[in-house]
């Protein structure tokens, strides 16, 4: 019978034993989550005067990047939630914006192809918005230097204004207003970019004196390649 | 054994399968609805709830963790059929995972996620209250016989 109060007393120290170990995973989980760092937070936009320098000088008209004269024009489709897209606008574009953009040889037009998720259709929407102000494409780059995990539900109304405010917008009201007229339009770009042919981001396409109308070039693995692609078009 | 403060373990039981059932209907519903790219439906023209399912704290390993949520809610219903320690320690342990976990889910929702899924809400508020009841039914019980608890509940 004595046995009782000891099996009771080991039951509980094990609970307790449990218990404390619960709060221990529980705590480690917050914060290794919260000092994650690995972007889409609102309170710590960064690259913003990178993007200013990269872009400095350059025309922008709506989602149109370079001279609107410029002999080429490529199309890029891409989904501003798209860790590729980001990539791509990190590390493939910066050299042809540095020098057949600058040099007036092609103009960058980018249309949203949203694949991701429904938060692509809002976060392409304030994209086209900045747009109108002449801040298009800083929207897009600073966007993508702060992108978070796809579908992570970081693409709120703070984030896509922190991202406006730090990309130069200058009147956020008229931003605000106007991107949630241009869902829209996100919308017709997707169908058209599906009617291309294009399920994947970033997709894209040249047009130029040597091309017979859009000629599709899927998605070309390096600068190297998106520049040949260029000249032939030239 | 001095048992007077608590509850009877039979009426802690019958909560705790009540409660898990409700439970087991929530996150049923969270799963069925989140089949095929769907979410649940907020209340109130809320949009908590999609922003929350299309999270990629949604899924753990690819599995939705609304069914992990069905199996524990139905491993605490049975837990509830049983009256002796293993059933009191498993059911405490389970709602004690399911506790903690919930805890962190919460977490997600206001700092990470910063949106606020209410079927997720009304887990979370379940798997507390079956936490507290199975905590209270170990405290309470722990190293008593079942014999000897038939004998007090016809006393």
């Amino acid at each position: 019978m004595s046995d009782a109060p000891d099996r009771r007393q080991r039951l509980l120290k094990t609970a307790a034993g449990a218990a404390f170990l619960v709060l221990a995973v529980v705590l480690v989980l917050i914060v290794v989550n919260s000092s994650g760092g690995s972007g889409g937070d609102a309170t710590q936009i960064e690259g913003a005067a990178e993007v200013d320098s990269l872009l400095a000088g350059i025309p922008q008209d709506g989602m149109v990047l370079g001279d609107p004269e410029a002999p080429v024009e490529l199309v890029e489709f891409g989904d501003l939630q798209c860790p590729v897209c980001a990539g791509y606008a990190e590390e493939v574009l910066p050299p042809i914006i540095e020098n057949q953009v600058k040099r007036g040889e092609v103009k960058i037009d980018f249309r949203n192809l949203t694949i991701i998720g429904e938060e692509s259709v809002p976060a392409g929407a304030a994209a086209l918005a900045a747009g109108r102000q002449g801040r298009g494409w800083n929207y897009l780059d600073v966007f993508y230097r702060n992108q978070g995990e796809e579908r992570s539900g970081y693409v709120t109304d703070e984030f896509m204004e922190a991202v406006a405010k730090a990309a130069g917008v200058k009147d956020l009201a008229k931003w605000n207003e106007d991107r949630k007229k241009l869902t829209a339009e996100v919308e017709e770009t997707t169908a058209e970019a599906k009617q291309l042919g294009y399920e994947a981001t970033p997709s894209f396409a040249v047009k130029g004196p040597g091309t017979k109308g859009l000629e599709l070039l899927g998605t070309p693995e390096s600068t190297g390649a998106l520049e040949e692609a260029i000249e032939e078009a030239g | 054994m001095k048992t007077t403060s608590f509850p009877s373990e039979w009426t802690l039981r019958r909560a705790i399968a009540f409660f898990a059932a409700l439970g087991i209907g929530v996150a049923t519903y969270i799963a069925i609805a989140e089949s095929g790219g769907g979410s649940p439906v907020c209340i109130a023209g809320s949009h908590g709830c999609a922003t929350v399912a299309k999270s990629s704290y949604s899924h753990v390993a690819g599995v939705n963790i609304a069914v992990f949520g069905i199996v524990g809610y139905a491993l605490l219903l049975a837990s509830a059929f049983f009256a002796n320690d293993a059933a009191r320690l498993g059911g405490f342990a389970v709602a004690l995972g399911g506790f903690g976990y919930s805890v962190f889910l919460t977490y997600l929702e206001i700092f990470k996620i910063e949106a606020i899924c209410q079927w997720c809400v009304a887990s979370a508020a379940l798997m507390t209250i079956i936490f507290l009841l199975s905590a209270t039914r170990l405290i309470g019980y722990a190293g008593t016989e079942e014999r000897v608890r038939v004998r007090e509940r016809r006393a």
